[in-house]
């Protein structure tokens, strides 16, 4: 039973023991009859809040409601003919309350099927990893896929006695601080969970003040990076504050997944089950997942750095589908005749000997990369001539790259915005380092000119056609001189612009705001030419594709979507977070995409099926920098808790930690060999990684996949390898260029 | 004025709020725009609540008022985000379609015109009078695009009366937010160069102020207009309003 009076509790108990020995076939009856005390606690609470159920009449009939919708829902027509005939109940009576009572009654069905298997160890498979992921979601669905507020609220309508919620929860506490060390960091993280769902229902049946004395005594013992929930909890102290905030809303229906060993466990369950106050054992199995698995119980630096975020860490599954994460094959581009060949002509008769030595980008196996998706996997757009000729100018800079490494850092170029006032609030360099874009509050963007050469407009339609159209140097020629300047101003948002993304071919530039549209302008006549509407919210990020023709974007309406440019509706929605989405980046395969949340974890999406295939936690604030490695296997993501963490993409592991800013870190970016992290804060500084060595000490170890244990080495220092300070400059934007120069974005602000 | 300066109680009561949130770092203007806005709201609020009550022949205001004018304002300015269930519902309706192919060379991938922001936002209103000529002049169509290309029912590509062309300040070239400037010359005459408004017999360009980029795209051909020497009602090819989705 999910829902336990404290006045009734001898019935409860009565019934508890008439339902134990398990029966297959009256399976559902007795869900019936043992649910039937539950839907009366969750009706009496709405009605009066009183504790006491008188069974009035007015209540069996609602309870009778209740359990005839719960057939009706689970399609047992034939039970609900017999129970509304034996009943009396008119045909059309089924609609009242049940809205309300079904949310209870699902919640108490759950409790109720649970105990229809008997014993204690039925109990267990509730909690382990298979079955209860399937047993919820089908008793959770009729509560949920109803988008009323009322029935996901009246999830909280089960009620002990609120005076005694303090007393519930310090003998937790006590029992907690009894138990053997190792298992001590485990069980604590029942405290936050447990002690948010406890102060929540507490509002909810308007027991104000003894939320408020809850709260007050309890708080203080959370961990400290949950001080900011705590703080916004503290605000919400009627019923009416609940409704609204989607987050909170999000939070309760979703349940907090903890990791426990399998010992720990036993302990807990065992010393909730022999004590009176099975309330807390009520709320464990309706708010919270407990995922178990066999070993060693983790200690608490390991717990920490795993946990932060508002649902808990991740469930073992949802990491492990399998991810494409190699890169596309480069496709082969002859080089023109040029000063770099030995070879004077391009023989048609011997391409294979050329292309090795040209190839310095990777592609030298044939074989394809088993961890690589196929090259038609999604629909990438075809290399044009202008392409080709870009990859070639890549690829010739490369040649010139510099090698990075711990003794040959990169130089920094600082471009300080200056008279922004605070208003820079997005930067994006192009690929070639040709152009710097700034969205700024005051809803423009501004595009300027890193080289001598200046931004010109196309000529104007009645002037191109006097062109000499075969002429060699037709690509200058369409370009009017006139309109030439070192910046360009694009009006056309009415919010402050969020996010700037130069597409790869430079030719077109997107902006998102928050005005909730996305802005395609064309960088060769600077004019706007789509507006993208989708999102009603501001939207926090966008990003071309590397291949260019997708993009994505994110906002404060908690999806993220991938776009086409010629698709006025976006292709894929990637739901799942809890809060907003703040940051949104694509992979280098263009395959999959990762978005950082206000919910402070990290999904990775499939862009074929939009389906979530990995899930990171460990954030302590809401992450606003992610960077994928050029090898594409690695991520790292940046947070306000000024924490840089590492990811093992394949396995779905964090695998390094760079503890040293002490503010938001805004941007992240790999050197173009991935052999240096750059990140960029609010402290002002830039910081250089050795990301060669963090991903190093990978490879020896052995994952201990099946647990997802981590185990990391508190190695900051070492790998930290410079800070430079700007003149109270935060670093908005960072970006490697071709050559390994590192180019650094903020605007001043003394 | 009193010698000690005071804040004023409400501005405390921000103070206050600000510290119990835990914020700690703020521009003093903060405490300005939380009044403003509350100020606001509650105006707002009440004044709702006092038409409310009237219309239910009540006397004076009351609570339920009050929570009903919150009601109604929170469902129009304080929207929230769809719920969860609701989002991943139409997710997965929406990620069961596969991935559209991409054609193969077709310029630059935009959506069809209607949903771009391509087309001239104005419209140009016939002139009733006769004017004569002035030296001949003829107004040539220049129309600075915003794509280039792809569309064929423009006018840039279909007179083919084009002479050389002015880039003198005769023709309105506003700097930023425009789209086109379109002069489109009466067929009848020959020479080039700019006009003035008043000399083009048929034809009198309006620019309609560029800040109206807006919904309704309107397309014009010159074909067509420069049929209507006459020039009483420009037809317009394509209805607007009818086409276009309400975006």
């Amino acid at each position: 039973m999910a829902a336990v009076q404290g006045g009734m509790v001898d019935s409860y108990e009565e019934k508890d023991i008439k339902t134990e020995p398990p029966n297959d076939g009256g399976g559902n009856n007795n869900a019936n009859d043992g649910r039937l005390l539950s839907p009366s606690p969750g009706s009496s609470a709405s009605s009066a809040g009183s504790n006491k159920s008188v069974a009035g009449a007015p209540e069996d009939q609602q309870t009778l409601l209740a359990v005839l919708q719960f057939l009706r829902k689970n399609k047992l027509t034939e039970s609900v003919e017999i129970l509304r005939r034996e009943a009396g109940l008119p045909e059309d009576s089924l609609d009242l309350k049940g809205g309300d009572s079904s949310g209870a009654g699902s919640g108490g069905a759950a409790g109720g099927v649970d105990l229809e298997s008997g014993d204690a160890s039925a109990l267990l498979s509730r909690v382990t990893v298979s079955s209860s992921a399937a047993a919820q979601a089908p008793t959770k669905a009729p509560g949920e896929d109803q988008p009323d507020v009322n029935v996901v609220l009246s999830a909280y309508s089960q009620q002990g006695d609120p005076a005694l919620y303090g007393v519930y929860y310090s003998g937790l506490k006590k029992f907690i601080e009894s138990v053997l060390d190792c298992h001590r960091a485990e069980l604590s993280q029942v405290f936050y969970p447990l002690f948010v769902h406890m102060y929540l229902e507490l509002v909810y049946n308007n027991h104000e003040n003894e939320a408020k004395v809850f709260f007050e005594k309890f708080s203080g013992d959370q961990e400290c990076y949950y001080e900011d929930d705590l703080r916004i909890l503290s605000s919400l102290t009627k019923k009416e504050h609940m409704r609204g905030n989607e987050t909170l809303l999000d939070f309760r229906t979703s349940k907090f997944v903890l990791r426990i060993s399998r010992d720990s466990y036993q302990l807990l369950k065992r010393h909730l089950q022999e004590r009176q106050n099975n309330q807390i054992w009520n709320i464990i199995q309706e708010h919270l997942y407990i995922d178990i698995f066999d070993g060693m119980p983790r200690s608490k630096s390991q717990i920490d750095a795993m946990s932060g975020s508002l649902a808990g860490e991740a469930k073992r599954e949802a990491n492990k589908a399998k991810v494409y994460y190699g890169l596309l094959k480069e496709p082969e581009i002859e080089l023109p005749l040029d000063d770099e060949d030995e070879e004077a002509e391009n023989e048609e008769g011997k391409p294979k000997k050329k292309k090795p030595k040209k190839d310095s980008m990777g592609s030298k196996s044939k074989k394809q990369d088993p961890n690589a998706p196929s090259q038609t996997r999604i629909p990438l757009p075809e290399l044009k001539d202008s392409d080709k000729l870009d990859k070639i100018m890549y690829m010739k800079e490369a040649t010139k790259r510099i090698r990075l490494g711990p003794d040959n850092l990169p130089s920094i170029c600082f471009y300080s915005f200056l008279n922004a006032y605070q208003g820079l609030t997005a930067v994006d360099f192009t690929d070639d380092s040709s152009l710097i874009a700034g969205g700024f509050a005051d809803s423009t963007v501004r595009v300027w000119s890193v080289t001598p050469k200046k931004l010109r407009k196309v000529k104007s339609a009645a002037d191109l056609n006097l062109i000499d159209k075969e002429s060699d140097d037709v690509l200058e020629r369409i370009m009017d001189e006139k309109t030439a300047s070192e910046s360009k101003i694009l009006y056309g948002h009415s919010g402050p612009v969020y996010g700037i993304s130069f597409s790869p071919d430079r030719n077109y530039l997107l902006s998102s705001s928050e005005d909730g549209t996305i802005r395609l302008w064309s960088l060769q006549t600077f004019t706007c030419l789509v507006g993208y509407k989708g999102h009603n919210y501001p939207v926090w990020d966008t990003q071309f594709s590397p291949h260019g023709y997708y993009f994505i974007s994110g906002g404060h309406d908690r999806v993220a979507r991938l776009w086409a440019t010629d698709h006025y509706q976006p292709l894929r929605m990637f739901s799942g977070h809890l809060a907003d989405v703040t940051c949104t980046r694509f992979h280098p395969n263009s395959n999959y995409v990762a978005t950082g949340s206000s919910d402070r974890t990290i999904r990775l999406w499939d862009v074929l099926t939009g389906n979530c295939v990995r899930i990171f936690t460990g954030h302590k604030g809401p992450i606003h920098a992610l960077a994928f490695s050029p090898n594409g296997k690695f991520l790292a993501s940046g947070a306000t808790d000024g924490r840089v963490l590492l990811w093992d993409i394949g396995h779905g592991l964090m695998i390094g930690e760079l503890k040293g800013h002490t503010d938001s870190i805004y941007s992240l970016k790999f050197s173009r060999d991935g052999e240096i992290l750059a990140s960029g804060s609010m402290d002002n500084t830039v910081r250089l990684w050795d990301s060669l060595k963090a991903f190093d000490d990978l490879e020896t170890d052995d994952f201990t996949a099946a647990t997802g244990h981590i185990h990391l080495q508190d190695n900051s220092q070492e790998l930290l390898l410079g800070t430079y300070m700007s003149k109270s400059t935060p670093v908005v934007h960072l970006h490697f260029t071709r050559r390994n120069l590192l180019l650094a974005a903020g605007s001043y602000n003394p | 004025m009193s010698a000690p300066k005071t804040i004023p109680k409400d501005a405390q009561v921000m103070i206050q709020i600000l510290k119990d949130m835990g914020i700690t770092e703020y521009e003093p203007r903060v405490i300005n725009q939380m009044l403003e806005f509350t100020y606001r709201y509650v105006t707002t609020i009440i004044e709702d609540a006092k038409i409310y009550a009237t219309h239910a022949k009540k006397s004076t205001v009351d609570a339920d008022d009050i929570k009903l004018a919150i009601q109604c304002r929170m469902d129009q300015s304080f929207t929230s985000p769809p719920p969860r269930d609701f989002l991943l519902e139409v997710a997965r309706q929406k990620n069961q379609t596969p991935l559209p192919l991409i054609k193969p060379y077709t310029g630059p991938r935009l959506p069809p015109d209607r949903y771009c922001l391509t087309a001239p936002n104005y419209r140009l209103k016939s002139v009733q009078k006769k004017v004569s000529t002035s030296a001949g002049r003829i107004t040539v169509p220049r129309l600075s695009v915003g794509a280039v290309s792809s569309r064929p029912s423009t006018p840039t590509l279909g007179t083919p009366s084009v002479q050389s062309v002015t880039t003198k300040v005769g023709t309105p070239v506003s700097l930023t937010g425009q789209r086109f400037t379109v002069q489109i010359p009466p067929p009848s005459q020959t020479t080039t160069t700019k006009t003035t408004t008043p000399s083009t017999p048929a034809v009198s360009n309006v620019l309609i102020n560029p800040s109206l980029i807006g919904s309704k795209n309107i397309l014009i051909t010159t074909n067509m207009v420069s049929q209507n020497t006459g020039g009483d009602s420009l037809k317009r090819k394509h209805e607007d309003e009818d086409d276009y989705d309400a975006l």
